[in-house]
């Protein structure tokens, strides 16, 4: 009984006739099953196909994870019918007999069993030679213009921030979900107050009973000079109403399916992520990320990034059989990143440098498997790092217009970018 | 009748006989406290027209909550005596009293009690188990231990040894973080410990990648020798740090093959920020930078190893070497702004108008890189004490916990909650920064969840979690538990280190070509031949529990009854006033305050605190939590 309570008290605003209307029977369906009573089956409540539009399908969500560090793109997607791939890396570079072969020319790296396994099931698109003009070799100031999407603009919001300040004017709680120790900038919003949390059962006031009527008085939104204070007091007053939610939300949630390895990292994460889509909070933007750069492999690199390269495929894949498992998988795509690729040639310590441009990956049901945009090349490198072919901000493009279908991209991009055309 | 006139109002005390007085006493003492408090508040933040103003504060401009906001943010806050102590001196006195720390004795800090876990065979460590096995393949030998001529497993010993130290060496590296949190606690010299806090989030350095506790420490000392010294002394310093040089690769930075790691970051995070070089600027400095490497914990230069050849650097062309590039990027105005940016932004506030940077750049310059000066002109100037700086700092975790036992007083760091662990779930565990940036700071602190993680960890002060509470340095994984749990049964280790009952491919495990679900990594996990590599960590943690000195687990020894008696407190709201006096910078807003009172007095059942001083401290713990868990007292 407590637990609806909690949920309508604030997981939803009361819906005015505005929103009622804007959202049609959508919301309907939800705020039923938040009842619990799903009176409306799913594909009953969704609105009819109209013009792209950001309403068109409340039921969208976009995951974006982050590969912190510089992904080697190169020993990922392996060029491996390249004569000069292993010229390049001629240490480093995988056996041609090793690769998962996807074509004549290309494979996956040996540990990407799941990324294969999501291939050949046709849910992966992979966007050769992402990157943008002038690229930045720092990770900060690169992984900076992918949270942004705006390289050399010295923007202050994120992407996904700007993203929920347009999809949702309203303003709705827990819009944005960040899940991590920090915040990251790509959800830093105007109007929006991210939830980001990372350890959901600890997610909680402790205190005696006596002291639980002082905590919401304490975390009370007032008005104050003090600039830090306010944004303080801003953040308590939603950290205190989220939080019973979140704890229920993976209290309530267990799986049967393998995401890998189970203690930690980003198999953990994308569980946090489907239990709070099973409970249906009213999120649509999500953002993971490995801490602490740890795709940034300078030295002896290969038996780190076969390690790395496992865990990721195998919680990503994990995460699509999980939301098949939940009936949301047709409502899902994932946006995998990194902040830049690596130097091409390897460097003496059996590692790589620094790079540029390095593919990006969507995964979902309703992606068509396949490559998109133009392949580098390896025999035509800018100082050992390869030309992008395809700048990042299309992927974005792509996954604002034809998967959340809101058309006016160019106005959260500052530019017009053509889309890919990667959905069914 | 006594009057003891405390010049903190909420302190104001009147020692009282008889009972004929009371009523004046009573009256006098409210009159007296509105008026000390209205007065207090023109004393705590100072003038709008101070904001960016360098002009040293005066005598008259003194008072004790600047002289707390002095000590918050030089230190980590403290008790009120401490208080009292800078508030009695003049500004320059105490700002002179804690910049200038190196004549005072420091010498009851205890050295780090080493477990004595460290042998030479394991530097250098290899840099991973892979790397470990490939070289015993190759040497017949890794780390001191030999590879088994026959039998079963041969490299098992090995992977044993690799593991053993991954752990003993990271259980060392907490009881130093712990250590290093009683020193910041009971030092006399709260500054030298802000400082190498501050240098050590600035030259961003992990045990995480290092795996040599003994080379942090010695990079820490750097930061204690050096903190408040000649920047470019620490810089050299930092260049020629086992630690740095393990963290950044430069054992892989020779002649020929430069690896750019070091280079790129002396540049981008320690002297100049993104914008004042150029790749090639990196690719020069790194080929400086060759042949810098260490030997155990000594700086060494391999000749044979460093490129003598010329080098176009910022500008500049020469044979240079490591110190000639420091000198070259010392020169650069921008190096200076950018170092006085950063200290300003770690001991005032985020985002300084360009011109004060501009300003504390050339200071920083005019002195030659001396930091004590730049430091000295911060603490003391107007700015310091303008509103934007005063009580709007969000306190790093480290600074949070450090500072919370401070102002209750104690003298030794709890064992439980364990320092370490509290921190690094606040977002900061020492010698493990999060990347080669370090601690981003300000509002990156708090995440709604780390909001309401704070008001918990107080709470875990007063009421230690017994139910839960786990010494995490003597506590592994549960894979690891159950393999150790079977192997003790008589398993062999295939059998006892194989997942068999927590995944869905239960039953199917031995056959991995069967389960279309399985985890690339669970169907990897034990498969050598050669070694076991579930067995060898889970060994490596019996054996790191073994030999490492364990954490003791002592909860907070405090009593808030004695600290209620001592200072007088005789009603509800004044004990409220008084710990909102001791505890925040940021002053609670009057209906808040009143919750407090309202509370206390409920659950004493008396406004009165005489009688309610045989069971006081209960209460009286649960209001200072709340206190603790507002989101003023996140500000310092």
């Amino acid at each position: 009984m407590a637990k609806t309570v909690i949920k309508t008290s604030f997981l939803h605003r009361p819906l005015s006739r505005r929103d009622a209307l804007r959202a049609g029977m959508y919301s309907l369906g939800v705020g039923a099953g938040l009842l619990g009573t799903s009176l409306v089956p799913r594909a009953l409540a969704k609105p009819a196909e109209a013009v792209p539009s950001p309403h068109a399908h409340p039921e969208r969500i976009l995951v974006v994870v982050e590969l912190s560090g510089g992904n080697d793109g190169v020993n990922t997607i392996i060029p491996y019918g390249d004569d000069a791939y292993y010229q390049q890396r001629p240490t480093i570079g995988i056996p041609a007999q090793d690769v998962r072969k996807i074509d004549a020319h290309f494979g996956f790296h040996p540990a990407m069993a799941g990324f294969e396994h999501l291939y050949k099931d046709g849910k992966l698109a992979i966007v050769h030679a992402c990157g943008y003009e002038n690229p930045i070799l720092s990770h900060f100031a690169s992984m900076g213009f992918w949270h942004t999407g705006s390289p050399h603009a010295g923007e202050k919001l994120g992407w996904l921030g700007r993203l929920a300040d347009t999809l949702d004017p309203e303003v709705q709680r827990n819009y944005l979900v960040n899940i991590a120790t920090a915040q990251s900038l790509a959800v830093r919003s105007r109007h929006h107050s991210p939830l980001v949390f990372y350890d959901p059962e600890g997610f909680k006031r402790n205190g005696v009973h006596q002291q639980q009527p002082l905590f919401p008085r304490l975390s009370d939104k007032r008005d104050t000079p003090n600039a830090s204070l306010d944004f303080l007091t801003g953040l308590a007053e939603n950290a205190t109403e989220s939080a019973a939610f979140v704890r229920q939300a993976w209290a309530d949630y267990q799986t049967p399916v393998d995401y890998g390895v189970r203690a930690a990292g980003l198999g953990l994460d994308l569980r946090k992520v489907a239990a709070l889509i099973k409970a249906e909070i009213p999120t649509r933007l999500y953002y993971v990320s490995y801490a602490g750069n740890v795709f940034d492999t300078h030295v002896h690199q290969n038996d780190l990034h076969f390690r790395l390269l496992t865990y990721t495929t195998d919680a990503l894949r994990g995460f699509m059989q999980d939301l098949n498992r939940l009936g949301r998988a047709d409502d899902v795509a994932i946006m995998v990143f990194t902040e830049f690729g690596r130097r091409v040639p390897e460097n003496a310590s059996k590692g790589t440098d620094h790079g540029t441009a390095t593919p990006v990956y969507v995964i979902g049901e309703k992606v068509k498997s396949g490559f998109y945009s133009t392949p580098p090349r390896l025999t035509d490198l800018d100082d050992g790092n390869l030309r992008y072919t395809t700048d990042f901000r299309r992927v974005y493009a792509t996954l604002i217009q034809e998967w959340l279908g809101y058309a006016d991209t160019k106005a959260l991009l500052r530019e017009e970018f053509e889309t890919l055309g990667m959905f069914v | 009748m006594q009057w003891i006139w405390n010049p903190r109002p909420r302190r104001l005390v009147s020692r009282v006989g008889t009972g004929t007085g009371i009523f004046l006493v009573l009256l006098l003492t409210f009159l007296f406290a509105e008026e000390a408090r209205s007065q207090q508040q023109n004393r705590r933040a100072g003038p709008h027209s101070w904001t960016g103003d360098l002009t040293p504060i005066t005598a008259q401009d003194w008072s004790p909550d600047r002289a707390a906001h002095l000590l918050e943010r030089a230190g980590f806050g403290g008790p009120p005596q401490e208080v009292d102590h800078l508030a009695a001196m003049t500004p320059a006195a105490a700002v002179r009293h804690l910049i200038h720390y190196q004549d005072r004795d420091n010498s009851h800090v205890p050295p780090f009690d080493e477990s004595g876990v460290f042998d030479p065979t394991l530097d250098p460590f290899p840099k991973s188990r892979a790397d470990a096995v490939r070289i015993a393949r190759l040497n017949g030998e890794s780390m001191g231990v030999k590879v088994k001529p026959g039998g079963s497993r041969p490299l098992q010993p090995v992977v044993d040894r690799f593991f053993y130290w991954l752990r003993a060496d990271a259980l060392e590296m907490r009881r130093a973080g712990q250590w290093w949190a009683q020193r910041m606690l009971v030092t006399k010299r709260p500054l030298q410990e802000k400082l190498a806090l501050f240098w050590h989030g600035h030259f961003a350095t992990s045990d995480t990648k290092v795996r040599d506790y003994r080379k942090l420490l010695k990079q820490l000392e750097l930061f204690w020798q050096q903190g408040n010294g000649n920047f470019r002394d620490l810089l050299i310093g930092v260049a020629q740090d086992p630690a740095m040089l393990v963290y950044l690769d430069a054992g892989e930075n020779i002649k020929g093959h430069p690896n750019e790691n070091f280079g790129r970051e002396i540049l981008e995070l320690f002297t100049l920020g993104v914008g004042h070089y150029t790749e090639t600027d990196i690719r020069e400095a790194a080929r400086a930078f060759t042949g810098w490497t260490h030997v155990g914990l000594a700086f060494v230069v391999k000749p044979e190893l460093h490129d003598e050849g010329q080098k176009t650097f910022l500008g500049h062309t020469g044979h240079y070497d490591g110190i000639d590039i420091i000198d070259i990027i010392l020169e650069q105005d921008v190096a200076a702004r950018f170092i006085a940016a950063k200290l300003y932004r770690y001991f005032v506030r985020q985002n300084p108008a360009p011109g004060l940077v501009a300003q504390l750049g050339a200071i920083l310059r005019e002195h030659r890189y001396e930091i004590a000066p730049l430091l000295t002109t911060i603490f003391l100037s107007r700015d310091f004490y303008s509103p934007p700086a005063y009580g709007t700092q969000i306190k790093s975790p480290v600074h949070l916990v450090v500072s919370t036992y401070r102002k209750l007083g104690l003298t030794a760091i709890p064992g439980v909650p364990d320092f370490n662990t509290t921190t690094r779930d606040l977002g900061q565990e020492l010698f493990h920064p999060p990347n080669v940036a370090g601690w981003e700071g300000g509002r990156s602190w708090i995440t709604p969840a780390l909001l309401l993680e704070r008001g918990n960890f107080a709470r875990t002060i007063f009421f230690p979690d017994m139910v839960n509470f786990r010494p995490p340095d003597r506590w592994m994984p549960v894979t690891n538990q159950k393999v150790a749990t079977k192997i003790a049964q008589g398993y062999e280790i295939t059998a006892a280190t194989i997942e068999t009952d927590d995944n869905a491919m239960s039953g199917n495990a031995m056959d991995p070509s069967g389960s279309e679900s399985m985890s690339m990594f669970n169907m990897m996990a034990g498969a050598d031949e050669d070694y076991n590599t579930r067995y060898g960590s889970t060994h490596g943690w019996q054996e790191a529990f073994r030999r490492v000195k364990p954490i003791p687990r002592f909860a907070a020894q405090l009593s808030m009854t004695s600290i209620v008696r001592q200072a007088e407190l005789a009603t509800t709201s004044e004990v409220v006033d008084y710990f909102l006096e001791r505890l925040l910078r940021v002053p609670l807003a009057a209906d808040d305050r009143q919750a407090l009172i309202d509370f206390l007095t409920q659950e004493l059942g008396t406004h009165r605190i005489k009688p309610a001083m045989s069971y006081l401290e209960e209460p009286v713990s649960h209001l200072v939590h709340l206190v603790m868990s507002t989101p003023e007292y996140q500000l310092g």
